[in-house]
């Protein structure tokens, strides 16, 4: 009706015909047009154009200082064969998939916690964001130091401890696998505030009378969890793990601040490997051929969280009619 | 029965008033009571204690390290690591006043307001045509708005880099001010969106009925009911500015153009030697104006997050 009401107003005929320029200021599709204008003129210019151009770009031989010729298929075939490409396509799904699932489960986790009464909750609450404010570069330099080889604290605390020895200290970045381990573990200390404190959101709008009613039903505190929170969350958590396996699965600076790939290019994700290959060794085509291939990588994931999650929230709305 | 179980509890969760003001009630202390306290203990207080614990370590660490001698930095089994006996602001003296930490710091700033200022404006206007102008294929342009969301930096720095050269921005602080919004302008769009649908239709018929115009409409009724959620859209859009790596890197080449992040990692590690001290030093101050930041508006932060996300 509200809407009516507007349109009425802006279908008033003008005294005399209404000039081009007046249709400009008054047309409800001109007017959105010039709101849009500002918006779309950063999008297309500095995201779809470059989207596009990064796909042509990875058809070509472009290097630095030269524009490419179309060689078709030929860099992601050179990459089809590359080891360097394979162990980082390898190791940027294991890194997603184990950050993802451990930064889900203490998420959700910590969020639970959280949503019990508790003295300081919102003093607790804003404590807990902090990794997430922190700048990660700055943080993951911390992480560099904290598993430095020589001098690392956690070291320290585990020969205190006697678990290890103190003459053969664990290697941590110089070690391919606990390399790996430690970016892993850096990433997913980031994470888990971020799933944390949106899951606890989703918690509060949940009438605490639901769990008194299940409970007087005689549900344990699993059933209260498994068949009132969980299913009342899913379509949040559908979206929260959404972002955070796309932005696991494109993370750079978390790696790059801390390794830079190495040891052995054993913690090279995609994101690192095609910045490596292409601004510094130059070979703009090759690295954006190695960007564009995370593409269907990152559809696919979207998808599976997306309407994995919605089909099951579907199928509950459903069953309910 | 766990569907029935499942369907019958989401009804009056979904009637809105109800559910919303039992669960804004966090005095309530609903079955609380049920819980006794070293029950409660284990299963909430020490499980919380420990992830708290370890969130927080690593900023200990980098304080303690800030603050320690250089000999005592290397030096791990002669007293306790985690204690410093003589403190020393030494490295932070030599990172304010001995290297270029404050002209990145001032870029990081300048580049952070600018391109923040930037896309808030571009997307208060976009928020309103969606939301209120209503032109043919409103809907469908948010969502694209939506999907530019998804879309990463690590996919586009390549392209935009050969791009930057072309425009003759390479190396200076434009080439962040003008990349920058891509990521914010999505974000911002789409929490102001669902600002500006609380805000009720009525007001704007009155306006335009006493002859206002659309523009006069949003600047002088819709954005001072909006505030908070332009403060919410502010903070978050600066927090991701200075939080931004790999356009940074990419896109600058040059020392005293440098932001704080890409600073750290490439300027204090000479040859093999790491300075840690004055790393710590630069990691902990690059992180305070947004601590500071937050701690005075937290809850539009979290707002700003959680809004987001459920839209």
């Amino acid at each position: 009706m509200a809407d009516a009401a507007v349109a009425r107003t802006e279908a008033r005929p003008m005294p005399g015909e209404p000039s081009a320029w007046q249709q400009l200021k008054v047309n409800r599709n001109w007017l959105g047009f010039w709101f849009m204008v500002p918006a779309m003129a950063f999008l297309v210019l500095f995201l779809v154009y470059p989207l596009g151009k990064g796909l042509w770009m990875s058809f070509t031989d472009a290097r630095i200082g030269r524009e490419g010729r179309f060689v078709g298929l030929e860099n992601f075939e050179w990459l089809s064969e590359d080891s360097d490409f394979i162990g980082a396509l390898i190791f940027t799904i294991v890194f997603t998939f184990v950050a993802s699932a451990v930064k889900f489960a203490i998420g959700l986790y910590l969020a639970l916690l959280l949503n019990n009464n508790l003295p300081f909750k919102a003093f607790i609450r804003s404590v807990v964001l902090i990794p997430f404010i922190v700048p990660t570069v700055l943080s993951a330099v911390a992480f560099w130091w904290i598993f430095d080889t020589q001098f690392s604290v956690i070291t320290w605390g585990l020969v205190k401890m006697g678990i290890i020895d103190r003459g053969s200290p664990i290697n941590w970045m110089g070690d391919p696998f606990m390399a790996q381990c430690v970016v892993i573990f850096a990433n997913i200390w980031r994470g888990i505030p971020f799933i944390a404190i949106t899951l606890l959101a989703g918690l509060q709008t949940v009438s605490p009378s639901l769990y008194e009613a299940a409970t007087l039903d005689g549900a344990t505190r699993w059933q209260n969890f498994r068949y009132v929170t969980y299913p009342l969350l899913t379509p949040i958590i559908a979206v929260v793990m959404t972002f955070s396996v796309l932005f696991t699965f494109t993370d750079f600076q978390l790696i790059w601040a801390m390794t830079r790939g190495g040891p052995v290019n054993a913690t090279h994700l995609m994101a690192t490997l095609s910045y490596q290959r292409g601004i510094l060794g130059g070979n703009l085509g090759e690295g954006a051929a190695i960007a564009i291939s995370m593409v269907p990588f990152l559809l696919a994931a979207i998808m599976f969280s997306w309407f994995g999650l919605q089909r099951r929230k579907w199928q509950q709305g459903e069953s309910n009619d | 029965m766990t569907t029935s179980a499942g369907t019958d509890l989401k009804n009056p969760a979904a009637s809105g008033a109800f559910s919303r003001s039992a669960a804004k009630d966090d005095h309530s202390e609903g079955m609380s009571y049920l819980e006794s306290l070293p029950r409660k203990t284990v299963t909430v207080y020490i499980p919380l204690f420990i992830i708290v614990v370890v969130l927080l370590f690593p900023f200990y660490w980098m304080f303690i390290t800030s603050i320690k001698p250089d000999q005592d930095l290397l030096d791990l089994h002669g007293g306790n690591p985690l204690w410093v006996s003589e403190p020393t602001f030494r490295h932070f003296y030599k990172l304010l006043f001995e290297s270029n930490y404050p002209t990145w710091l001032w870029n990081t700033m300048f580049v952070a307001v600018c391109a923040t200022f930037l896309s808030i404006v571009a997307s208060v206007l976009a928020a309103y045509a969606i939301t209120r102008i209503r032109y043919k294929g409103a809907q469908t342009v948010g969502g694209l708005i939506f999907l530019a969301y998804l879309v990463p930096p690590s996919i586009l720095f390549i392209p935009l880099s050969t791009i930057i050269h072309v425009y003759g921005l390479f190396d200076t602080p434009f080439a962040l001010i003008l990349t920058y919004p891509t990521i914010l302008i999505p974000f911002c769009t789409w929490l102001l969106m669902g600002y500006f649908k609380t805000i009720p239709y009525e007001l704007e018929e009155c306006a335009l009925i006493d002859g206002a115009s659309r523009w006069q409409i949003l600047v002088k009724i819709i954005i001072p009911l909006a505030v908070p959620g332009l403060i919410s859209a502010f903070i978050f859009a600066f927090t991701l500015c200075w939080n931004e790596f790999i356009y940074a890197l990419t896109f600058i080449s040059s020392n005293p153009n440098k932001t704080v992040p890409t600073a750290i990692v490439s300027e204090f590690v000479d040859g093999d030697v790491f300075r840690w001290g004055s790393l710590m030093a630069g990691a902990l101050v690059g992180s305070l104006p947004l601590v500071i930041l937050y701690a005075f508006f937290v809850e539009h932060y979290v707002s700003a997050m959680t809004g987001a996300v459920k839209e």
